[in-house]
């Protein structure tokens, strides 16, 4: 046996492939751990290069892509015997099964391993680069490798070996080899995928064959210290992961050694049913031969036709017999089986928020076949496209089929259409899939048009991927340098990317995204989507005319003689196609550059980030210059949707309300923005003196001749024109669209002073551009910072009013109260006007909407939404209502008479309070599942509105100053708003589930801090903190303080503050009115809650019972209670516990007919003890006890909480 | 007429092939003898157009071989050494589809070419079964009726009887003899037996360079005389291959018989004998090697 192995080591040492792909792994891990270019195992933020996080996760990842060596060293071993039919020599050796097939089994795993060993040397010689960050840096460590090695390699590639070296042995077919490979990558990406979803994690853990999933389920929540130092341990679900992976591998290769005969002949392996394989006749064999030749009349003549159309005949022919090729035959529909099988897994989870799924609408599902398809199709494009091109050749076919008269277009344009309609039936089946898909679901608006325009923008990257792996396979020597070129072509595609070489022009068959809104369809994308895929078109036609001339007829592959004969067919029609091709892909390329590089900039993020540190390195010396106040704004806005354009022409009251004279006015003007003109007071901009004028970054400082006196009103007046000319590379204006048109004030119209928001935050980025670490928020009690609001420095409160026009079809909408509405040239124009002082923020949306109105106590309530996203306008209305009712009766009075809820494309996907006035993205609640009966899903919708509502006295109110913590006082405050709205609405038990989602993505997404993680009451604008830990904490709070004592408090605050000048509140004053609703011994929560971060972990030791001879039951629960501190890295210290936390013992009942918990016990205990036991007396059969139950507070493992009550041995 | 003019092609690795093969190659059969690896394939291969030279010019009538290589393909017909079929087709339908491809693209008169060509190699009754289940000899004819669709006035056929047996050969040669009237079919071989009993002409070719020429009668007519025929020892047969020109050995009843070529009697008990085709091609290798 081992003399088996070592000639199989031998053997494969000599061949160039083991080599290729050593270097291939070794430059990949290389790159990623040296450049961005490749990003394997995320190394982002401040996770170093050389975590051991990333580098258990990098060669993780590559033992994925290890995949294609266990089947090239693996299937290839076993293989490479029948193919080269000298298993009869072998076999008829002495040899034992055993030997024989562990012999090679070893050899082959060995020299895998060895393979693979690139990946880690790539990575050693990676980190040692000295280009790289020293600060992106660890300590080298050789624990990770181990690690990685021991854990995921090494089982993977004895996992896939065992798989794949049995389906080579048993099928002895590459083919269904391959089929294997592609089978084990759905069911991990469909594991990964599932993971996200929080009912069936561990289920999607143990799914995953390559144990990724269940690393990722260990480690999601990892902070950024633990990335960098942390192992994961074997325990749980990852080692339950292996140990199943490894022992079905074991099992199959038992199975496979045990079936596999030591002949030529291998009983067959059915991969398809009975039912399904073709039924073959048994013919007898009859053996006409011994019948002497019969000697015939002479061979009938035939006419024979060479011409173009007999070409046709013989195109059509080829054509047909290419697809019966590629159609009959159990691996086609495998593969369509698999691709179907793993679209349909990923319908239910597209647009999932909260647990509730959405309806199927059309462009979703086209979604759905865009994202399964991606990858799973181009493999298939590139597998097909090797298989037929290297047909012929090897079958053993060449000889006869290329001597045969036929032009070899025709070869080549029969393979291409069977490609093709392989790809057309993937896609067509995707279709037939979704569409039942939607009809399950009881949705039937299939809308036909959405489907077709749908089929065309997916599938033409797929066509062109056909043409470009065919001529790549008919330029290679061999099919397997046509492969490594595809995945190195594939790899490259990502890796350009990375590298801001993001211009699709050269990255053949890409084009600019085009996301299709169900408000706008395609809209402006369709022009670019046009363009490119023509372009593309000519540029496979060009290569289709290189394949044609350079396509080798018989076996002569010499270079040389395939120009010599290329040079000899360069005439007549092919010289035509090429030169028509050639000067239509460079006219269409042309086009397409002067229009996304001439007359737009192409700007790759390199050059954007270069930018913005300029911007930062030139101009924040004027962070603290004395700006003017805007008080007042008019704008005249004319809205031209089908040109993308817009007209704006406005007035600004401006005040200086400094104490000092203003000399300088810093204005900035977004560069995109074309300036008709500025005038300022009596002055044109144009005339006044520019000290500095900076254009590209649309900032300039003008000398005012006379200098503006403190408290001295002047008038800003404004034209200008924001215009989308021709279309982009990428980074397409989604605010100016079709329909649905929607921008805010401080994307176009003038502003003052320097914008910290343009800075760039990324850590390393920053280093990068020779900056220092970005200057963080201000100190959350500084005051010169609180004299402004954190949406900016020239402004506060202002009167607004406006008049917007646009075309006759849509309507228009600006916050404030409609004053006149009225028509004129064919454009609809409304006036509003504000009647409460408003902050200088507000926006301008466009569309052809249908409009629901609606009255709560005097405020109207007005829904305009697109009419097919009718399903839950009812939900929004209902929302608006029981929000106005819990805000006005518990923080304060409205104060405005009026509430808009706008619809706008999923361009972006957020929700937005502006004064009366809620833009909200289509894909965030309006098509939400919410009628399902089963589950009961989380009503988002419901919850979102209530939360912009709640924006209206958070925020519209009483806003922050522009320090540490604002947006506390705004997100965090909408947010517990919304919930006690919610709760209201669908009790305590939704609210558990919400919260454990809130808690979830908290706790996931602080791992991926690239600064530092704030307490709450300090959040520098960190969503995670102020949405999602936000919730969770006030959750809490309220339950430690009692929600009337609390409102009371809030209540309090915001007559305070709110519409208050400056200085601004802040988290303090805040906590301030809270803390005095706080119970004198339970002032220890604004530390936890709102000064630290806090986590605990509480689990149940032991529960048991016995019952007392009353009859009650006794409850003895054992616990373990610890608290801990973490800073901003993540670093975390354990402090003695001091807290009071619920203790829950729980007994069932039956609810209609299910059987639901019941509350037998709840109360909050004091404790100071890290091993608390309680003994609780309940009157009922108890079932589950637990600490903290409800997972009220902070806990990275909250499904240990709670235990199921054991009865207690008899104690004597 | 094929005519062949100084023909050379070199292999990457430096392997030569053909070094210099001029032959002209009349109507009729045209028997290439050769030793395996001698050139033969790539000499036919080059010729059916499916590879490219290094020097030399082919021109057939008036068609250059090596540049008209779709009109050369219009008129020719190929059977290669080894062909493979695809899977799942049966003969008729393959048969047909090559038919097709040689450009008889008439329904009425393609389905009559094939059918007659079908009944002619015999594979009638078993046209509709697949290809991947014939047996040699059946697959061997059906490659020759692949190769006699369409009229060819050039026909090619790379070693056809390795691998059939005796009756099948017969079969074979046959068939070929019929149609080998009228136009040019060359048939490489290693077996001597096809060209003496088929060819009117004849080349042997062995590292690459063509040794002989001529038609067998005549080759064989020049050694008339010259063949002697010894049974030895097998002991002794080092010394006689040292002082004589043995051009073969064979056992026969568990003797050695030698062939030794000699233009002086031998004596010594020998004893001549008529020569054979066989004896040419043997003394011909014997010479270049």
């Amino acid at each position: 046996m081992l003399r088996i192995a070592l000639f199989e080591l031998r053997y494969q040492l000599r061949q160039p492939l083991v080599w290729v792909m050593t270097f291939f792994f070794a430059l990949m891990t290389f790159l990623a751990t040296s450049t961005d270019g490749v990003n394997i195992g995320g190394a982002i933020g401040n996770v170093n290069r050389n975590a051991p996080w990333v580098i258990i996760n990098m060669l993780g990842i590559m033992s994925i892509l290890g995949i294609f060596i266990t089947t090239v060293f693996l299937a290839g071993a076993i293989l490479r015997d029948f193919e080269s039919k000298s298993t009869e020599l072998i076999f008829s050796r002495p040899i034992s099964k055993l030997q024989y097939l562990g012999g090679r089994f070893l050899g082959a795993i060995l020299i895998s391993c060895a393979v693979y060993m690139g990946n880690v040397v790539g990575m050693l010689a990676g980190g040692a680069m000295p280009w790289i960050d020293p600060e992106l840096l660890g300590p080298f460590r050789i624990a990770p490798y181990v690690f990685a090695l021991l854990v995921l390699v090494i089982p993977n590639l004895l996992f896939t070996g065992s798989v794949f070296f049995s389906l080579a042995s048993l099928t002895r077919s590459m083919l269904k080899t391959y089929l294997g490979v592609v089978g084990f990558f759905s069911l991990s990406f469909l594991s990964r995928r599932m993971i996200r979803d929080l009912d069936s994690q561990f289920l999607s853990a143990m799914l995953d064959p390559f144990g990724l999933g269940a690393l990722q389920d260990i480690t999601k929540y990892w902070t950024v210290v633990e990335r960098n130092s942390a192992i994961p341990e074997v325990t749980g679900v990852l080692l339950y992961n292996r140990l199943l992976w490894v022992a079905v591998g074991l099992v199959i290769l038992l199975v496979s050694c045990w079936r596999f005969r030591l002949s030529t002949e291998q009983p067959p392996v059915r991969i398809l049913p009975r039912w399904l394989r073709r039924r073959r006749k048994a013919t007898a064999d009859v053996e006409l031969a011994r019948r002497p030749v019969a000697i015939l009349a002479p061979i009938p003549l035939a006419d024979r036709f060479f011409g173009t159309a007999a070409a046709w005949k013989q195109f059509l022919r080829q054509t047909r017999l290419e697809l019966g090729a590629v159609f009959k035959g159990s691996l086609f529909i495998t593969l369509l089986a698999f691709g179907l099988f793993n679209l349909l897994a990923s319908l239910s989870f597209f647009e999932r928020l909260f647990g509730t799924s959405v309806y199927p609408v059309s462009r979703l599902m086209i979604q759905g076949i865009e994202g399964s398809y991606a990858f799973l199709l181009m493999i298939i494009v590139i597998f097909y496209s090797g298989e037929l091109i290297w047909r012929e050749r090897s079958l053993d076919l060449s000889g006869v089929y290329d001597s045969m008269p036929v032009p070899n277009w025709v070869f080549f344009a029969a393979k291409m259409v069977a490609q093709q309609l392989v790809v057309l039936a993937f896609l067509l089946a995707g279709m037939l899939a979704t569409v039942g898909y939607q009809a399950s679901q009881g949705y039937f608006e299939f809308e036909p048009m959405v489907y077709a325009k749908g089929f065309l923008v997916v599938v033409m990257p797929f066509l062109l991927g056909c043409f470009f792996a065919s001529f790549v396979q008919v330029i290679s020597p061999n099919k397997f340098i046509g492969y490594l070129v595809m995945i190195v072509f594939l790899v490259s595609t990502q890796a350009l990317d990375a590298l801001d070489f993001d211009h699709y022009l050269y990255r053949f068959g890409s084009t600019p995204a085009a996301p299709y809104s169900d408000m706008n369809g395609y809209g402006h994308f369709v022009t670019p989507l046009v363009w490119f895929n023509v372009y593309w078109v000519f540029g496979a036609a060009l290569l289709t005319s290189i394949a044609v001339l350079f396509w080798v007829r018989g076996n002569d592959f010499a270079w040389r003689k395939r120009f010599d004969l290329a040079r000899q067919r360069f005439r007549g029609p092919v010289k035509g196609a090429l030169a028509v091709a050639l000067l239509g892909f460079v006219a269409c390329g042309s086009w397409i550059f002067y229009n996304t590089n001439v007359l737009n900039e192409y700007l790759p993020d390199d050059k954007l980030e270069a930018r913005q540190a300029r911007y930062e390195k030139e101009y924040r010396q004027y962070i603290d210059v004395d700006l003017p106040r805007v008080v007042g704004v008019y704008a005249d806005v004319d809205i031209f949707p089908k040109e993308r354009r817009v007209e704006a022409r406005g007035r600004y009251r401006m005040v200086n309300k400094n104490a000092e004279p203003l000399r300088d006015i810093h204005m900035s003007i977004p560069p995109q923005v074309d300036v008709n003109s500025v005038q300022i007071g009596s002055y044109d901009l144009k005339d006044l003196e520019a000290k500095i004028q900076d254009d590209v970054l649309g900032y300039a400082i003008y000398e005012l001749p006379t200098p503006w006196l403190p408290g001295e009103e002047m008038e800003l007046r404004f034209d200008l024109t924001i215009a989308a000319k021709g279309f982009v590379n990428s980074r397409s204006n989604t605010s100016l669209v079709y329909n649905g048109t929607f921008f805010n004030n401080t994307q176009y119209f003038p502003r003052f002073g320097y914008n910290p928001g343009q800075e760039l935050q990324d850590r390393a980025d920053r280093r990068k551009h020779g900056l220092p670490p970005v200057e963080r928020f201000a100190k959350v009690d500084d005051l010169e910072a609180r004299r402004n609001t954190y949406l900016g420095k020239d402004s506060d409160w202002v009167d607004f009013e406006t008049v917007v026009s646009t075309s006759e079809d849509q309507i228009a909408i600006a916050p404030g109260y409609l004053q006149k509405e009225w028509r004129s040239d064919g454009r609809r124009y409304f006036h509003y006007k504000m009647d409460a002082p408003i902050l200088h923020f507000y926006s301008y949306l466009s569309a052809d909407y249908t409009v629901v109105q609606d009255k709560w106590n005097d405020v109207d309530i007005e829904i305009y939404y697109h009419a097919p996203h009718h399903f839950n306008i009812d939900r929004m209305i209902e929302s608006v209502k029981d929000s106005l009712a819990y805000f006005e009766a518990n923080f304060g009075p409205y104060q405005h008479r009026q509430m808009r809820i706008l619809e706008f494309p999923r361009y972006a996907t957020f929700a937005q309070a502006f004064p009366n006035t809620v833009p909200f993205s289509e894909s965030i609640g309006f098509i939400a599942k919410l009628d399902e009966e089963d589950d009961e899903p989380i009503d988002y919708p419901y919850y979102v509105t209530a939360h912009e509502v709640a924006h209206q006295w958070w925020a519209h109110q009483v806003i922050g100053g522009f320090v540490q913590g604002a947006t506390m006082l705004s997100e965090t405050m909408s947010q517990y708003s919304a919930l006690m709205v919610m709760e209201e609405e669908y009790g305590p038990d939704k609210m558990r589930r919400f919260l454990k989602f809130e808690l979830d993505r908290y706790l996931r997404d602080r791992s991926g801090e690239r600064v530092e993680e704030m307490p709450l009451m300090l959040v520098e604008n960190q969503g995670y903190i102020h949405y999602r830990k936000g919730s969770v904490v006030m959750y809490a709070l309220r339950d430690y303080v009692g929600e009337t004592a609390l409102n009371e408090a809030l209540a309090a605050y915001v007559e305070a503050k709110k519409f208050q000048q400056p200085p601004f509140t802040n988290t303090i004053e805040f906590l301030d009115f809270v803390g005095q609703a706080i119970p004198a011994d339970k002032k220890a929560l604004i530390a936890d809650l709102f000064e630290n971060i806090t986590l605990f972990e509480n689990e149940v030791d032991e529960a048991t019972y016995h019952q007392r001879a009353d009859g009650k039951y006794v409850v003895h629960l054992a616990t373990k209670a610890r608290k801990l501190r973490a800073d901003g890295d993540g670093v975390e210290t354990e402090i003695p516990i001091d807290d009071w936390i619920d203790i829950g013992v729980f007994g069932e009942q039956e609810v209609d007919g299910k059987k639901v918990p019941k509350v037998l016990f709840l109360e909050k205990r004091y404790i100071q003890d890290a091993a608390p036991v309680f003994e609780l007396v309940v009157d009922e059969l108890p079932v589950r006890a637990g600490i903290d139950p409800y997972n009220k507070l902070v806990d990275r493992n909250s499904n240990d909480n709670m235990d199921k009550v054991e009865k207690a041995d008899e104690v004597s | 007429m094929l005519k062949i003019e100084n023909l050379s092609k070199t292999y990457p690795g430096n392997v030569q092939a053909l070094k210099g093969v001029s032959l002209e190659i009349p109507r009729g059969m045209f028997g290439l003898l050769g030793p395996n690896g001698a050139g033969k394939s790539t000499l036919m291969r080059t010729i059916a157009t499916l590879q490219e030279a290094d020097e030399g010019t082919i021109t057939f009538g008036e068609l250059d071989v090596l540049r008209q290589k779709q009109e050369v393909r219009q008129i020719l017909g190929y059977l290669p050494q080894e062909f493979g079929v695809y899977p799942r087709i049966s003969a008729l339908a393959m048969l047909d589809h090559l038919a097709l491809l040689k450009g008889v693209t008439v329904g009425r008169q393609r389905k009559e070419l094939v059918e007659h060509l079908l009944q002619m190699t015999n594979l009638y009754a078993v046209r509709k079964r697949n290809l991947s289940t014939y047996s040699g000899g059946m697959k061997q004819r059906f490659g020759i009726a692949q190769a006699l669709i369409g009229d060819p006035q050039l026909i090619i056929v790379d070693e056809p009887t390795a691998g059939l047996d005796p009756e099948e050969r017969n079969r074979f040669l046959n068939l070929l003899s019929e149609i080998g009237e009228n136009v040019v079919v060359i048939l490489s071989t290693h077996i001597v037996e096809d060209v003496s009993d088929l060819c009117q002409r004849m080349a042997i070719i062995a590292g690459g360079r063509v040794q002989l020429t001529g038609d067998p009668a005549t080759v064989v007519q020049k050694l008339e005389g010259k063949i002697w025929r010894k049974t030895i020892d097998k002991l002794e047969l080092e010394d006689y291959q040292r002082r004589l020109s043995v051009i073969s050995t064979r056992w026969f009843g568990g003797q050695l018989i030698i062939h030794v070529y000699s233009e002086a009697p031998l004596g010594d008990g020998f004893e001549p004998i008529d020569a054979v085709l066989e004896d040419v091609y043997f003394s011909t290798l014997n010479r270049a090697a």
